[in-house]
């Protein structure tokens, strides 16, 4: 155990070296790779943080079923009570808005007051307004409701007022498998790029790997620092990947709150919480010991 | 402790560099390989040392049969196997202490127990005021001594050196041969290819004869 030990502290004090006396190169991989892993995390950030803002409004859906023009007084009620009957266990609340109280809270906003004045008479329908339960699948209940609603007699129109909601979350569906493959082809750019890495240290090597084998190294001795290289590098760039990220995120932010301030909105861009950039900053380095031991296997056959 | 029993070696389909070669060695022995260049003797000395594989025939080294030897058990044989090779394979990326450092940390042996072993096969082939300077300051003579160090160093029970001598003046020859000799008089079977004759006459106690297709112990103890 000692032994082994001994030589892995060998092989981490031959790939410091190995760094140190390259500096520049390993600079460069290092920031090749840290930019590409700042991608994806940008792309992380912005979901991350974008998904309870659609969570949080899609728990409380309103369907709002509009009566014809010509419908009798008191059938909004009818239609209240039967989805309280037939439906009571998926709603919350439902309640009726006649076309004369939906008028009077029209008229008290100065912006439509001027308008409803030309107007010869009341031009909005009675409605009932129905606010759902939340659940799991509530974009897929609130969808079954209005279908079945609309084929009622007496109504004209069933509005779904989640729906901008539903296509918020498809944005989102898209845009997490859109992050899932830039975060495969930051992979791959992560595994070529350790992969030339270690394959030219190898060559520069070659002497002193034909040697240690010479006085009888195994080829786990001569993997050893190569893996630690490929894992150091990455995990290092991980680190300044994160760090590259979060400087990002300060303009993106500062250009965020004004556009959230028109809306009145206080929203903001953040990282993905530490315990996963630390499983992110593990996840790449395992990566990078990984190509780096693919190359070596590959790259010191001599 | 090294035994031939029927090798042949060949590259490709070419032809036999070594044919049918049957011999033994015993622990403690000093045996010079004589022969002209190409007749084979280096690649004697790789097959012992298990850096090139027989054709045919089987080899036994330190009780072990190389072709029944996994790929992982191989550098542990390497251990027990000094090599010097013709070209010395310095490292000149570091100090000759360094250079002799490699085989022990191949091993994994403590650090100070490792530069005091080392700073003594220094010693034994008398370079210990050298240590720190570069493979690339020393003279041909020091970098033979400093690969015999870097080849001894693990304490192997076999030395074998590729013609360690050539290029060198008569005297660095002798101080070469005499660390060898010192070697081999603590038990340590040494093996040298080599075609300087005269050196042979003065050093050798048996004498391998390789000539292109064919192999004589001049000693008459090898039967074919």
């Amino acid at each position: 155990m000692k032994t082994l030990l001994r030589q892995h502290r060998y092989a981490l004090a031959v790939t410091m070296k190995r760094l140190v006396s390259q500096p520049f190169s390993s600079l460069a991989n290092l920031l090749v790779i840290a930019l590409a892993l700042s991608l994806p995390l940008l792309g992380a950030s912005l979901l991350i943080s974008v998904q309870p803002v659609a969570r949080e409004l899609s728990v409380t859906p309103e369907l709002t079923v509009f009566l014809k023009m010509d419908a009798a007084s008191g059938q909004a009620e009818q239609i209240a009570t039967k989805i309280r009957k037939e439906h009571g266990e998926q709603t919350s609340s439902v309640r009726v808005m006649t076309k004369d109280a939906a008028l009077k809270e029209l008229r008290a906003n100065p912006a439509w007051e001027q308008a409803l004045k030309v107007l010869p008479g009341n031009p909005l329908p009675d409605a009932v307004i129905v606010t759902l339960k939340p659940g799991e699948d509530l974009a897929l209940r609130a969808d079954k409701l209005a279908k079945d609603w609309r084929t009622w007699s007496g109504v004209e129109l069933v509005q779904l007022d989640s729906a901008w909601v539903q296509r918020l979350e498809a944005l989102l569906r898209f845009a997490r498998i859109g992050l899932l493959l830039l975060a495969l082809s930051v992979a791959l750019v992560v595994l070529a790029t350790v992969f030339n890495t270690v394959r030219m240290q190898a060559l520069s090597q070659r002497e002193e790997i034909g040697v240690a084998r010479l006085v009888g190294a195994t080829e786990s001795f001569v993997r050893r620092p190569f893996l630690y290289l490929g894992a150091i590098t990455c995990s290092l760039a991980a680190v300044v990947g994160i760090g590259v990220a979060r400087l990002a995120l300060i303009p993106l932010n500062n250009a965020l709150s004004s556009l959230a301030r028109s809306y009145d909105a206080d929203f903001a861009l953040s990282l993905p919480p530490v315990a996963m950039l630390v499983i992110a900053v593990v996840a790449v380095a395992a990566l990078g010991a990984l190509s780096a031991r693919w190359s070596v296997q590959r790259n010191t056959r001599f | 402790m090294i035994e031939f029993k029927h090798v042949f070696k060949s590259y490709g389909r070419g032809r036999n560099i070594l044919s049918d070669i049957t011999f033994r060695v015993t622990a403690g022995e000093f045996v010079f390989v004589a022969g002209p260049s190409g007749a084979g003797k280096s690649t004697l000395l790789k097959m012992i040392g298990g850096l090139e594989p027989p054709s045919r025939g089987s080899i036994e080294v330190n009780g072990q049969r190389l072709d029944e030897l996994s790929a992982r058990a191989r550098p542990y044989l390497r251990r027990a196997v000094g090599v010097i090779l013709q070209d010395t394979h310095l490292l000149y990326d570091r100090s000759a202490i360094n250079n002799v450092l490699l085989p022990l940390a191949v091993t994994g042996l403590a650090p100070e127990l490792a530069r005091a072993r080392a700073r003594a096969a220094l010693e034994k082939v008398g370079l210990s005021s050298k240590e720190d300077m570069n493979p690339i300051e020393l003279s041909g003579g020091e970098q033979q001594r400093l690969a015999i160090a870097r080849a001894i160093v693990n304490r192997p029970a076999i030395l074998i050196a590729d013609e360690p001598t050539a290029n060198l003046d008569r005297d660095t020859a002798h101080r070469i041969m005499s660390v060898f000799r010192d070697f081999n008089r603590v038990g340590v079977t040494t093996l040298i290819a080599s075609h300087d004759e005269a050196l042979m006459a003065e050093y050798a106690s048996r004498t391998f004869r390789i000539d292109p297709g064919k192999f004589t112990d001049l000693s008459g103890r090898s039967k074919p």
